[in-house]
């Protein structure tokens, strides 16, 4: 069973690499000394990445049975943080500066809430071992959840990354769907969300109503949101078969894509590598979220078990958003592509999930 | 189960992403690949104009007009040759000097590149003209900024021009660009963020010859929000017509509210300089030694002669170390140690209100050594020297209160009574901004409260006053202030008071006058005051940089004062 283990590091590493080969493609004809090293500091982060996964794969998962309200707390704590500085700076914030690392606390508020919700949901059944989730009443199985994870989605909302938001939604209804609560609780919540979208939608900021608009209809603002949409187009659409090289796409280089380094590389890296290119690193990530799943299957400690879903949910729906996005089929919501996208947040916390992934795997075997 | 369909999902999910990658990257490349080829899509940007910048009632200081740029489509090599060999005839600018600008100002290829700024009219209707034989000609109208006169505010207003990078770093994140034109100094620069206008533009597709074929999409520029100051234009202009040709500042204040009613400062520039990208005079204004760029009302420091004896003598009365009838005489001179302190007359016996019409040295120096330094210095911070004002203006200074403490902290020796002597009429380590000087005479004339200046009144209609207006208590004795501002009005109402050339100004003027002796050129002039004495309504400061005395600060001020009654700007 351990083949999973070096299968997933393989994979995250090759990922990360094409990740950081993209990077230095999109950025060395742009001017500034600091844009063209851009690539040696994702390296940097990718090596601190491996670090983290090599630590918290030899740690015993179980002790963040223990941990979880302290994780919680904490991420909690720099989401306030983020929120208050917010407001003294007058504008949006969305990093913590720890001297020479900007630190964005949504990524790591996605983690804490997917090890709560595990906790949560192994420990109700734990309890009553007669009457699984399934049995849970209304207010245990979904009142309680998701005050915990509405007042950290909050803050989150309100930085503004509205994408952060909807993802760490999704996740906690993909949680519930698997912990096995009734259907029509699920079905309940759902119905909650589409009746508070007339609400919701008037709390949003107008560049984020644009961006939903734009992505119904991308000639509404071709000058901002839309533009990204129709360029990121053209330049995966312009691939072709085997793409125009590395180095080589004009879409990315010569500035026609906007965040071609960040949100947008999958476009970078289709236009340069193709389809051929593009459905290998489809696969891969796919690759990546199966080996996941396929943890958790075997796993039959329940925190284990929900530990591991969760983290392949989470890392699942933020790829899939992000290509989506980055085709068109999604609007612009700001969710980096994992292991892919430059940024050190994102790069730690997803090796720090794998790590935990191959943790859970590890200690599995022991049993 | 569950467990299955959701991995199910979610290879369906990946599925379809592949299969869209093989729309996009098989079925449709083609399509694709000629909009990239070509780069068929082309932004034409239109700029919305920046908010104008009024006076209190509304009259227009800086405004807006529109001028042509003359941009170049460039994606074709050999036509751009000839379009620029056709132009350069039509504008008299070499081909090599269109060349130069083309290469400097390409942002991409999609984007249209600038070649000329600001052209004439009649050369924008002859380019137009030529359009149907170059097709990558465009003739592109902007607003700029409108100075409606020579110079005038100018240091209230800042200038206009690019981004430095400097600020780049600082306001990238509040969606500035590079190229974007920004505020420097003044209100432009502090309230850049409201003035400034947000980008649109058409959103175009063109065929490979890069002629037009359609709209993609259209935003409209959204322009900047108008800007009241509490500056009135006409006590400005007056200000400014007596203040010509003499370096120095004059400040024009609402005692009770901190509305700057006018502030100007010589030497002055003209703005439209930085507009017209005057490589020469703009690098001439940088490096005059006279620095007109510097707004001297808000950013110069100097020493405050006499004008700092009616603090000497609120803190002398406030910690009870004289009282009213108390006399010195002067002959003259007084013996501090081992040196002389002179007097600029023998006044003989003075007391209090006496020596602040007379500005008797030797009175202030014996009244000063009995209040002692560090009671001078305290009472000095709470009129709000050595603290910036917090007017809504940039690069505002903040002087320096000297203090045996401080002396003693920055090494520089030890204080010694002749230190506190000179303390005492305001010369020495002592350094304040005029605007600082405005609001301590404003003390005086409010009841003793402590006004924070403010030149902004409403942002696109909106009132903002009540967030502007802070004002903090000095919680000085009532009686003394009143005490001390009679004495004010002596100097100017009796005729052998320093500023009695003030009592023909027409209105009951308060004040006090102040020279300071400056080791090299003529001394500095001061004059602060306020009027009508009875109720306050506006102070003045005024200050000339080697004036020569405060008697030529005074005749300024009662040139200004003379004016705003002419005008019936009581």
């Amino acid at each position: 069973m351990s083949k999973y283990n070096l299968r997933i590091l393989v994979i995250a590493v090759l990922i990360s690499c094409i990740g950081i080969l993209s990077i230095y493609s999109s950025n060395y004809r742009k001017e500034g000394q600091l844009l063209q090293d851009i690539y040696k500091r994702q390296i940097f982060w990718v090596a601190l990445g491996l670090f983290l996964f090599f630590l918290v794969s030899n740690l015993n998962y179980r002790r963040l049975w223990d941990w979880t309200y302290f994780l919680y707390a904490f991420a909690l704590l720099l989401l306030i943080l983020v929120f208050g500085l917010g407001i003294i700076r007058l504008g949006a914030q969305r990093w913590l500066r720890f001297g020479w690392l900007n630190f964005q606390p949504s990524e790591l508020a996605k983690l804490a809430l997917v090890i709560y919700l595990a906790r949560y949901f192994s420990k109700s059944s734990e309890e009553d071992i007669s009457s699984g989730a399934h049995n849970l009443g209304i207010v245990r199985a979904l009142f309680i959840p998701f005050a915990f994870i509405a007042v950290p989605a909050a803050f989150i909302v309100e930085q503004p990354d509205l994408g952060s938001a909807i993802l760490v939604m999704l996740i906690f209804i993909a949680m519930l769907y698997l912990t096995g609560i009734k259907l029509r609780y699920i079905a309940l919540l759902i119905l909650a969300g589409c009746l508070l979208v007339p609400v919701l939608w008037s709390l949003l900021k107008d560049y984020q109503r644009d961006r939903i608009l734009v992505f119904l209809n991308p000639n509404i603002d071709p000058l901002g949101a839309g533009y990204t949409v129709i360029q990121s187009k053209i330049a995966i659409g312009s691939g072709a078969l085997f793409g125009k090289g590395w180095l080589s796409g004009t879409q990315s280089q010569l500035r026609f894509l906007p965040e071609s380094h960040t949100d947008f590389i999958f476009a970078t890296f289709a236009e340069e590598w193709g389809f051929f290119g593009s459905t290998v690193l489809i696969f891969l990530y796919y690759l990546l979220i199966r080996y996941g799943f396929s943890i958790a299957q075997g796993t039959s400690e329940r925190f284990g078990k929900l530990l591991a879903t969760g983290i392949s949910v989470m890392l699942g729906i933020q790829i899939c958003i992000n290509i989506a996005m980055n085709m068109g089929l999604a609007p612009i919501v700001g969710i980096p592509l994992p292991l892919m996208s430059y940024g050190g947040s994102s790069v730690f916390i997803t090796y720090i999930a794998l790590g935990i992934l191959v943790n859970i795997n590890k200690t599995r075997t022991v049993f | 189960m569950r467990f299955k369909i959701i991995r199910i999902f979610f290879a369906l999910i990946f599925i379809s992403l592949g299969l869209t990658i093989f729309n996009f990257c098989l079925l449709r490349s083609s399509v694709y690949r000629t909009l990239s080829k070509r780069n068929c899509i082309r932004l034409m940007p239109q700029e919305g104009s920046r908010g104008r910048i009024l006076d209190r009632r509304g009259e227009v200081i800086a405004g807006n007009k529109l001028c042509y740029d003359l941009l170049i489509m460039a994606q074709d090599k050999e036509d751009i040759d000839r379009t620029l060999d056709a132009v350069s005839r039509v504008l008299g600018k070499s081909p090599a000097q269109l060349r130069a600008s083309l290469r400097t100002n390409f942002i991409a290829a999609f984007a249209p590149v600038v070649i000329a700024r600001d052209i004439e009219r009649r050369q924008a209707i002859a380019l137009e003209e030529m359009k149907s034989e170059f097709d990558n000609i465009i003739v592109q109208p902007r607003p700029v900024r409108l100075y409606l006169s020579d110079n005038l505010a100018c240091h209230l207003l800042g200038y206009l021009n690019e981004i430095d990078h400097w600020r780049l770093t600082k306001l990238e994140e509040y969606g500035y660009q590079t190229k974007d034109v920004v505020g420097f100094g003044g209100v432009e620069e502090k309230y850049d963020y409201y003035m400034r206008p947000e980008k649109g533009g058409f959103q175009i597709e063109v065929d490979h010859r890069g002629r037009f074929i359609r709209v993609l999409g259209f935003r409209p520029p959204v322009e900047g929000k108008d800007i009241n100051l509490t500056i009135d234009l006409r006590i400005q202009k007056i200000v400014e017509t007596h203040l010509r040709d003499r370096p120095g500042s004059v400040v024009i204040m609402d005692p009770s509210t901190g509305e700057i009613i006018a502030m100007a400062s010589w030497p002055n520039f003209d703005p439209a300089v930085f507009l017209k990208q005057n490589n020469s005079l703009i690098g001439n204004l940088f490096n005059d030694p006279k620095a007109p760029l510097i707004n001297r009302a808000i950013s110069g420091v100097y020493p405050l002669g006499s004008v700092f004896k009616l603090v000497v003598a609120t803190a002398a009365l406030e910690t009870s170390k004289i009282n009213l009838t108390k006399t010195f005489f002067c002959p003259g001179f007084l013996r501090v140690g081992r040196r002389e302190f002179k007097c600029w007359n023998n006044h003989g016996a003075q007391n209090l209100m006496a020596a602040i019409t007379h500005s008797c040295d030797v009175f202030f120096y014996n009244t000063g050594l009995s209040t002692g330094p560090q009671a001078l210095h305290d009472y000095a911070l709470r009129f709000g020297f050595s603290k910036a004002t917090g007017i809504d203006l940039p690069y505002e200074s903040v002087g320096q209160v000297p203090s045996p403490m401080r002396r003693r902290l920055s090494r520089q020796g030890r204080w010694y009574d002749g230190d506190t002597a000179n303390f005492s009429i305001g010369q020495g380590d002592l350094l304040v901004t005029p605007l600082q000087v405005a609001r301590m005479t404003a003390v005086f004339a409010n009841g003793g409260r402590l006004v924070r200046p403010y030149i902004v009144m409403s942002v696109q209609g909106r009132d903002i006053s009540v967030s502007q207006r802070q004002s903090v208590p000095t919680k000085l004795k009532q009686w003394i202030l009143d005490y001390v501002a009679k004495s004010m009005r002596e100097v100017v109402r009796d005729p052998s008071g320093t500023g009695n050339v003030l009592s023909s100004a027409g209105v009951e003027v308060a004040g006090k006058t102040g020279t300071v002796q400056v080791p090299r050129g003529l001394s500095h002039g001061w004059f602060s005051g306020f009027f009508p004495y009875q109720h306050p309504k506006y102070v003045i400061s005024v200050f000339l940089e080697h004036g020569g005395s405060g008697q030529a600060s005074c005749q300024l001020a009662r040139h200004i004062i003379e004016d705003m009654v002419k005008e019936g700007l009581l």
